[in-house]
């Protein structure tokens, strides 16, 4: 089985978040980058259909697009145990919309005719969700999203999707198929030495952006960043104990929506 | 001249078919020795080399080689009764080499040393009195392990150690007896072939059983990888550490073949002492076993059939087995390097572990909490920012940084230091040393942070530092060298000692009990320091097991993020022998073992106080200093 992992290198979720100067984007300076977690558990889940299949020549290929520092990202998902690497070198991926993104990967993604397309739901940084949907229909592929487990099956794959309270769905899909896969389906690997010292050896091979599809006005723009305005209000609520606690649980589930 | 006392007595001549028979009886004796030794010598000698081994400085191993096989110190101190028993007949042993080459050689008619000259008469005496402490003791010790049996010798009586004591006993017996008969009788000659047969059969047993490390213990102390808990190198790229046969090295062969079987080193582990499934002599006869029956080139993995996985990650690198041996073994770098080869080639599945690599390759600190909280803290308790100007850097380290009773403990040291008038600053950005990535074998996420923290400190010029955890004291100024030139770096128990006069004793005196850390005690010998600084708050009390024996708090090796153990809790067993010594302060000087008290204390209502000394010393200081306000 041949798979694609499509994986996005992010700002680090710990990182404190400062606007740039222009307004339109964060200041990437200073800021220390990692693997986009439902990425991570794309590959994860990748590795494990690999490993499943035994010795039957599945391979697993990573792809991403970004400035040069997305090539540390991809070595550390070779060092995992994806076999071979591809990096679209594009600088401008912060002014890219999820459609001219997702044109680049499909652009990259096409001549390697792969069984299975992964890649996470959505990103930490944007979270849009929408570049794993667009990028099936740009590859003509079906498509599922919200997965937590891959099997193989005799007519393709079957699939355990997540839905809303606790419940889950489970489709069958033919391959060649797109999925979005959900953090949290299994435990995370951790790289070892021995997968950085192998993947030494891996193939990482850049290719130029521009050379992979004719850059196109985006259809989507990023008018303005701002950090959300803290504010601070207090509610007295009124009447007996009874009445109060009543109040509180309606404004936890509508206002706050904690509940 | 004319003696008082008895003299040996030795037959005068020997017939050819004596002779010949002596002869024969010799040669069969050594070449069984060979056929085994020989083996074992080859197996030691074809394991890989050790990469950092450095034969120089010799000074420090002649100087241990005399202590600790001359003197036999380590074996008496920590055992005392069977220690001298051991200890005589071991000498006797020594003294009995000239005797042993003469008793050959007199078949011979080359006999070098006679009883009727003053020299040998004088020597047969000296070695005379060492048979006897010799058969005083090898008798004693028949006693303790056939019918006073200790748990720590094994389950199963060693019928082998039986024999080779009566062996022993046969030849002091025979050679004293020789005192009260005459040169010409036969009873002399008797003797003197009971000796000789006593002889021949010890010698082709030695490489079959334990005994053995009376040829190889000398080498094995003498060629110790020196230091403590001395985690050696990876070199190359397949090197991942201890895998497979293939990966075992010189040194780890012949300290596991080496083992006497003492049984020390479990004594006096706090895994095993709370019923898990860690047994150090056990890890090192299972290295002897497989060496035995696989050899050192074999590619099957060391951890399996000899070694059960589960029980090498229930070490919290406490070192109490590698201090005690009495024969040189190096325990923290075999089960270190057996932790290597799981980790490195992800072979160790443990939902927790993974968890904590994780932590510790993408965020910053071992506990998974954002860095920003860090920032917080630095900010609540004013704590200026180390700018190459101050005289310290203070490390926070991830338990000063993000836990509270180590927040606790750094906010009061802080206060002594501006107490003091000593400048000090905290680095703006740390990673965690990567101590429990270190202890745990992953060497990645090790290199990783080693290289990351020196570039910082070299960059923000970093001198000194002072820490409140030895772990991090311990990582810095060790474990970092492998990546470069770590700062100078001392614990807050070494530097509040040097001030301790400028500290006010408390008001309140009240009893204290030091519990030593692990990694300040056994591995940096500091006991003094700490306890200068506790006795502000008023008596030391010792606990049973204190100073070099001190029983680890459960949290070292990586434990502490690990999840639920097995047995009894280690730091529950420990905080109650701490809190029967009928203290009302309990004093301690790591950020892990006050952690591991805490939880310990908490459901007891009647708890002693818990302390770290940096609170001791902060008690009697003037109230309200700019920043202590919350942590």
């Amino acid at each position: 089985m041949k798979i694609v992992v499509a994986i996005k290198q992010v700002p680090d979720r710990d990182e404190p978040v400062r606007i740039d100067s222009a307004g339109k984007w964060i200041d990437e300076s200073d800021l220390q980058f990692a693997m986009n977690e439902p990425d991570a558990h794309a590959l994860e889940e990748a590795l494990l259909l690999k490993e499943k299949s035994g010795d039957d020549g599945s391979e697993v290929i990573v792809l991403s697009a970004g400035p040069e520092r997305v090539a540390t990202t991809l070595r550390e998902a070779l060092a995992k145990g994806a076999d071979r690497a591809l990096h679209i070198l594009a600088d401008d991926l912060a002014s890219r919309d999820a459609l001219g993104v997702a044109q680049l990967l499909a652009a990259a993604i096409r001549p390697e005719k792969p069984d299975l397309v992964l890649t996470g739901l959505q990103s930490e940084d944007l979270g849009q969700g929408q570049t794993g949907v667009i990028l099936a229909e740009l590859l003509g592929l079906p498509h599922s999203t919200l997965i937590l487990h891959v099997d193989k099956i005799a007519s393709g794959i079957e699939v355990k999707r997540e839905l809303e309270e606790g419940w889950y769905q489970t489709i069958q899909l033919p391959t060649p198929a797109v999925l979005t896969i959900q953090s949290g389906g299994n435990k995370l690997r951790y790289a070892t030495l021995m997968g950085i010292k192998r993947a030494k050896n891996k193939e990482l091979r850049a290719i130029a952006a521009a050379g992979l599809v004719s850059t196109a006005p985006p259809t989507v723009v990023l008018e303005k960043l701002s950090l959300p305005q803290r504010k601070k209000s207090t509610q007295m609520l009124e009447g007996t104990p009874k009445q109060a606690a009543a109040a509180l649980v309606e404004k936890l589930r509508t206002e706050a929506r904690a509940l | 001249m004319n003696f008082a006392f008895p003299s040996l007595a030795e037959p005068q001549h020997f017939s050819l078919a004596e002779k010949l028979l002596f002869s024969t009886l010799a040669l069969a004796s050594v070449l069984l020795f060979w056929r085994r030794f020989g083996v074992v010598l080859g197996k030691i000698l074809h394991s890989k080399k050790d990469p950092g081994f450095h034969l120089a400085p010799i000074l420090p191993r002649i100087r241990d080689f005399v202590w600790e096989v001359a003197l036999q110190a380590k074996v008496i101190r920590q055992r005392p009764a069977a220690g001298l028993a051991h200890a005589f007949v071991f000498w006797a042993f020594c003294a009995f080499v000239l005797v042993t080459l003469n008793h050959c050689a007199a078949v011979f008619g080359l006999g070098f040393l006679s009883p009727d000259g003053y020299l040998g008469r004088a020597y047969f005496l000296f070695a005379a009195l060492f048979a006897l402490a010799c058969a005083v003791g090898i008798l004693g010790l028949f006693v303790r392990r056939f019918f006073l049996r200790p748990k720590w010798l094994g389950e199963k009586l060693s019928w082998e150690s039986g024999f080779i004591a009566l062996l022993i006993f046969a030849l002091m017996a025979t050679y004293l007896a020789a005192f009260f008969t005459a040169d010409a009788s036969p009873s002399t000659r008797a003797l003197w072939w009971l000796h000789t047969l006593a002889l021949f059969v010890f010698l082709p047993i030695l490489p079959y059983t334990k005994h053995l490390h009376l040829v190889l213990s000398p080498f094995t102390v003498f060629f110790s990888r020196g230091g403590f808990s001395r985690i050696p190198p990876l070199v190359g790229d397949e090197d991942f550490g201890l895998v497979a046969g293939d990966s075992l090295t010189q040194i780890v062969s012949l300290q596991a073949y080496s083992c006497v079987e003492c049984g020390r080193c479990t004594e006096h582990c706090p895994a095993n002492n709370t019923s898990k499934l860690l047994n150090p002599k056990q890890v090192v006869l299972g290295l002897r076993d497989y060496l035995n029956d696989l050899g050192p080139a074999s590619t099957e993995p060391l951890l399996g059939k000899y070694n059960a996985q589960q029980a090498v990650f229930e070490c919290t690198t406490c070192g109490a087995c590698e201090f005690q041996c009495p024969v040189g073994i190096e325990h923290l770098p075999i089960l270190i390097g057996l932790r290597r080869g799981a980790v490195n080639t992800g072979t160790w599945e443990d939902d927790h572990g993974g968890q904590l690599f994780l932590n510790l390759e993408r965020g910053s600190n071992a506990l998974g909490i954002s860095p920003s909280e860090r920032d917080k803290f630095i900010q609540r308790q004013q704590l200026p920012i180390f700018d190459g100007t101050q005289e310290y850097c203070l490390w926070l380290g991830c338990m000063g940084s993000y836990d509270p009773k180590g927040r606790e403990i750094v906010a009061d040291l802080a206060r002594v230091m501006r107490h003091l008038g000593i400048t000090f600053g905290v680095l703006r950005k740390e990673k965690c040393t990567g101590d429990p990535a270190r202890r745990l074998g992953n060497d990645l996420v090790f290199q990783q942070l080693a290289e990351a923290n020196l570039e910082a400190m070299a960059k923000n010029k970093v001198k000194k530092i002072v820490a409140i955890c030895p772990h991090c004291v311990r990582t810095i100024q060790e474990d970092w060298k492998e990546f470069g030139a770590p700062p100078i770096i001392e614990h807050h128990s070494e530097f509040l000692a040097r001030h301790l006069h400028q500290l006010q004793p408390a008001q309140n005196q009240e009893k204290i009990v030091f519990h030593d850390p692990c990694y300040l005690g056994r591995y940096r010998n500091i006991y003094d320091e700490p306890r200068a600084v506790a006795s502000l708050a008023g008596t030391i009390v010792e606990a049973p097991r204190s100073h070099e024996r001190s029983f680890c708090c459960g949290a070292g090796g990586g434990l502490a993020f690990l999840g639920e153990e097995s047995g009894e809790r280690i730091g529950q067993v420990r905080a109650a022998e701490l809190a029967a010594t009928g203290a009302e302060i309990v004093g301690t000087a790591c950020p892990f073992c006050n952690s591991m008290f805490r939880d310990a204390f908490a459901a007891d209502s009647a708890a002693p106080q818990l302390l770290d000394i940096a609170q001791i010393a902060a008690r009697a200081l003037p109230v309200r200093e700019p920043g202590n306000g919350g942590v």
